[in-house]
């Protein structure tokens, strides 16, 4: 690497000179997103005699099918070493352009996306003359910086066939599993002394009315049958070092005697879960006697339930030697609160405590069951438990968002509900009942030690964030460590464990083929310009990048390729100006500003 | 104000029926269509959540209940088939048992076994008593007021139409009190002044005459015509010839009992056809004996929505109208037909099964079905009050 990035330095100053390089510009209309209030031609008529343009066009549509083929073909007839598109923002369409570059033989790294859409034409559509002026200002710094610009390779990290699954819930039990059955090593990282979970506090659940405990029994017999799963009860990951594909971790193990056990593998799969929201004291009544959170409920229903396979036993819940002749459930306890509080749906909630009743109603058909909320979301296939529940009487009244329910303890001991039902007219209603569930939702399960270990981003929401929740649903933007279940968001079981297989399916691409490719971009140590005072750079990276070597003697930075996300963060507080960001170099960033900042053309 | 919730309400109205309505889930597609429902009251809707929710006040107190004809609509359109009319039907039935205080019409709609046998004893209470009481059978001509005697007639009806007007009036007071809290109307709001008396008589003009007897909106909104009936088969006709052959032979009856009092002829002796006592009850009595006919071959057939149910008290109410009408008719062609001693003796006992049948029906009228002919009429009056009112400025 330190090799590579001691060329670059003296190629960049060689390449400074104008004259060399043959670099192709194409002014995208964006069907007039652009063109409309950027003159493209007059952009086009002052690029043309810019140093180093040998081809500058106008395109309707630069990212067309065609255009892109008319483009892979300038680059090739006309030989071009760099290309410049002035289109819309790269977040778009660097990679297609990057894409072109490729087919068209020339490296990625030569090309650069100048965006004239988002920053110039939507930005200054009330002036066109100005639009313009800016327009070409920025085509001229991105060729400055293009004429800099020189051919890159990804990076190639070697990778290690092991990975850790930290969480040893259904998820992290399934994502294990699959691991170890596409040839990976795995390490089951689980805090607690047993595996299973939440889920493996349940009994049956839907579709199939399978116990949770049965679910995990299952899991847990299959990683037994895999040597090459290791599980570590009572154990945490305390530490992180290492670079993707490579990591060395420290897990500490309690018991009798405890033991710090050194483990390196290649990604790292984080199914920490989820932990329930627990009611304050007084908050729909919770605390006196008979309300409880739906947790609770299913704990009292599943302990009456009976052995495995015992079927339902007959006749009313018994609670607290009473039995249970009506059910008030309120939804939405600690979910979908005003900003500020947990904002989100925990989504399983619903279908969860539909679930339950129907169980509570099929082992007891006179018990009253209202359900008082402010929207049933059982979607999907869930939907059918829903009409099931009404067509054996569970009574749904829906709640304004500003009224709430209200629980009080009647004189006679039973619960009194007070809720407004908007289906009967918004009268007052007091519902006595002799239970009441408050329907909890899901809440970030607080983990600050794991997060602060693994540098996992944290949502606002306090779930862990992933790249993309559409394209990249998985990944984190830590390199090789993944968030599965309902660490990243409430999700059901099945979703959990989905999540969980698209981990594995990641985890294969990065880690059987033995070596990863990795982007570029990164910061560099010029060793002769350094002067050692490396405290101030290896304070400033947040991904403990950089580290203080000896080299012929003397201490000098050196920043690891594989750890550094190319940030930049480095490069400005280096005294001796030693550190340089690979594509975006002082020399070319200069060069920019200087073309920028050139007189106006009218 | 708070209102409690009664946790079983839905439970005790599905005992009278309406086992799909649990499916509902208040979409309101019934109010929508319903023909009947308007700005004075929404229904189906409102009153089946009454009952799922268990607001048993707002139920037994809603004269909404009472105007539907259950035409159908609304259970064609239910998207859950949660079937509504049927649970209005129901709702009425649970009605008519809340609002009278024995639960002998509990019983009789609700006990599939015990509520027939309850209406066979009935009968043949009055059977015996009437036989026991019995006088001497005249085997040449059918001399039927002395073989049961026209005072123990006279008296047995009076005591029976004593209780069916006492457990009548307790149900429509208690029925009147509920609607007229729930509608916030009073005594002074009725018989205050002058203008509230002419309200309260234009309301009664309405409920009795127009709707009761006329059957309005019966007529012009609750139409059967999808698919259309021959109109000697529409249900309103069906229902109205019941009511005024109901009615007519009432009047007959009055008109009879008046011609004895003023000596002009003795009850019980054949008079000619032309006679005003004579034409107007055999008229009634064809015109009661088609209607509660077709009530009942359409409840055979389940031609209808209305008559796709039918509890014991329903054809209670059908049956005893039916042997009531057409034993009459075989007294009144007994009575005309020579004196042959096999007409003569059966005559004799197709009379007493005649009175006996009589008497139940009188009697029972406030616990079957025929208890809606009190309770619509008092609702009909709060919806034309509520109408009336709703076209005063505010």
């Amino acid at each position: 690497m330190s090799e590579q990035a001691d060329a670059s330095m003296s190629e960049q100053a060689d390449a400074a000179k104008s004259g060399d390089r043959r670099i192709g510009v194409f002014i995208c209309h964006c069907g007039g997103n652009i063109s409309d209030y950027v003159d493209v031609a007059k952009v086009r008529d002052a690029l043309t005699d810019e140093p180093d343009v040998m081809v500058c066009e106008t395109e309707l549509f630069a990212c067309s099918d065609g255009t892109q083929k008319e483009m892979v073909q300038a680059i090739q007839d006309e030989r071009l070493d760099g290309l410049v598109v002035a289109s819309c923002s790269p977040k778009l369409h660097q990679i297609t352009f990057q894409g072109v570059s490729k087919r068209a033989d020339l490296n990625p790294y030569s090309y650069t996306q100048v965006n004239v859409r988002e920053q110039c034409s939507w930005a200054h559509t009330d002036d066109h003359e100005g639009a313009t002026e800016k327009a070409i200002g920025l085509v001229r710094a991105g060729v400055a910086k293009t004429r800099l610009s020189r051919p890159l390779e990804p990076l190639v990290v070697k990778t290690l066939p092991r990975t850790m699954v930290v969480g040893g819930g259904v998820a992290g039990l399934r994502t294990a599993v699959g691991l170890a059955d596409i040839g990976l090593g795995v390490i089951i990282v689980e805090r607690a002394s047993k595996l299973g979970g939440w889920v493996g506090e349940l009994g049956p659940m839907y579709p199939n009315e399978h116990g949770g405990r049965e679910q995990i029994d299952f899991l847990v017999a299959e990683v037994a049958k895999r040597p090459k799963i290791t599980v570590l009860t009572d154990a945490e990951l305390v530490s992180k070092s290492g670079s993707f594909g490579n990591y060395v971790t420290e897990v500490r193990v309690k018991g009798s005697h405890s033991q710090l056990i050194t483990t390196e593998v290649g990604t790292i799969m984080v199914a920490t879960g989820f932990d329930t929201y627990q009611p304050e004291v007084g908050e729909f009544g919770y605390g006196i006697d008979g309300v409880v959170t739906l947790p609770e409920f299913t704990k009292l229903l599943d302990d009456s339930h009976g052995a495995a396979g015992a079927g339902y036993s007959k006749g009313p819940l018994i609670y607290q030697g009473r039995p249970v002749r009506t059910i008030a459930y309120v939804y939405c306890v600690g979910n979908r609160q005003p900003a500020g509080g947990h904002e989100y749906c925990s989504k399983f909630c619903c279908a969860a405590t539909v679930h339950a009743s129907l169980k509570i109603a099929k082992r007891d058909s006179t018990l009253r069951q209202y359900h008082l909320h402010r929207d049933i979301r059982t979607y999907g296939k869930f939907e059918l438990m829903y009409t099931e529940s009404r067509e054996r009487g569970s009574v749904y009244m829906k709640f304004p968002d500003d009224t709430p329910p209200s629980v009080a303890r009647m004189a006679d001991g039973r619960l009194a509900v007070t809720v407004v039902d908007t289906q009967t007219g918004n009268e007052e209603l007091t519902l006595p009942a002799d239970l009441v569930v408050l329907v909890t939702g899901m809440v970030p399960r607080k983990n600050q030690n794991l997060t602060s270990v693994l540098k996992l981003p944290v949502g606002v929401d306090g779930f862990y964030n992933e790249i993309h929740p559409k394209l990249r649903p998985v990944e984190t933007v830590v390199a090789g460590v993944m968030i599965v279940g309902a660490c990243q968001s409430p999700k059901t079981l099945s979703e959990s464990v989905a999540s969980g297989l698209a981990a594995v399916t990641q985890s294969a691409g990065i880690l059987l083929k033995g070596f990863a490719e990795l982007d570029p971009l990164v910061a560099t140590v010029d060793t002769a310009a350094c002067a050692g005072c490396t405290d101030t750079c290896l304070s400033s990276c947040p991904y403990d990048a950089i580290t203080a070597v000896n080299a012929d003697g003397r201490e000098v930075a050196e920043i690891s390729a594989a750890v550094c996300k190319g940030c930049g963060g480095c490069v400005p507080v280096c005294p001796q100006n030693a550190i340089d960001l690979l594509g975006y170099t002082d020399a070319q960033m200069r060069a920019s500003i200087d073309s920028l900042a050139k007189e106006p053309v009218s | 104000m708070t209102t409690i919730i009664d946790t079983e309400l839905l439970a005790d109205v599905q005992r009278f029926g309406a086992g799909d309505v649990s499916a509902c889930f208040s979409c309101g597609t019934c109010t929508a269509i319903c023909p009947l429902s308007d700005n004075d009251g929404t229904f189906p809707r409102r009153i089946i959540r009454y009952a799922q929710v268990g607001m048993k006040d707002e139920l037994l107190s809603s004269k909404e209940l009472w105007t539907c004809y259950h035409c159908g609509l609304c259970s064609d359109s239910c998207p859950t088939e949660a079937d509504p009319g049927e649970f209005m039907a129901a709702a009425r039935r649970y009605a008519i048992a809340s609002y009278e205080p024995t639960g002998l019409a509990k019983t009789l709609y609700t006990r599939p076994v015990v509520g027939p046998l309850i209406a066979v004893a009935v009968a043949a209470f009055f059977a015996i008593f009437m036989f026991a009481a019995r006088g001497p059978q005249d085997p040449a001509s059918l001399a039927l007021f002395e073989f049961i005697p026209e005072n123990l007639i006279h008296l047995t009806g009076i005591a029976v139409m004593g209780v069916m007007a006492l457990s009548g009036i307790i149900g429509i007071v208690t029925m009147s009190r509920r609607v007229a809290k729930h509608e916030n109307v009073s005594l002074p709001t009725l018989f205050g002044s002058r203008a509230a008396l002419t309200r309260t008589g234009s309301a009664l003009w309405s409920a009795l005459g127009v709707e009761s007897l006329g059957q309005r909106r019966y007529r012009e909104d609750c139409k059967d015509d999808q698919p259309a009936e021959p109109w000697y088969r529409r249900r309103w006709l069906i229902h109205a010839l019941s009511i005024w052959g109901f009615l007519g032979l009432l009047a007959a009856t009055i008109l009879d009992w008046g011609l004895a009092l003023t000596g002009v002829k003795a009850t019980g002796t054949p008079i000619p056809l032309w006679y005003p006592s004579r034409l107007i009850g055999t008229l009634a009595g064809l015109s009661l004996m088609y209607g509660v006919s077709m009530f009942m071959a359409n409840r055979v057939r389940k031609v209808n929505r209305a008559s796709m149910v039918s509890t014991a008290s329903d054809w209670l109410l059908l049956v005893l109208l039916w042997i009531t009408g057409a034993t009459g008719f075989l007294i009144e062609v007994a009575l005309y037909l020579p004196d042959a001693p096999a007409v003569v003796r059966l005559g004799y006992w197709v009379f007493l099964f005649h009175v006996a049948v009589a008497m139940e029906l009188m009697l029972f009228l406030p616990f079957t079905k025929f208890a809606h002919a009190m309770y619509r009429p008092v609702a009909l009056f709060f919806y034309a009050l509520a109408g009336d009112k709703s076209k005063q400025p505010a």
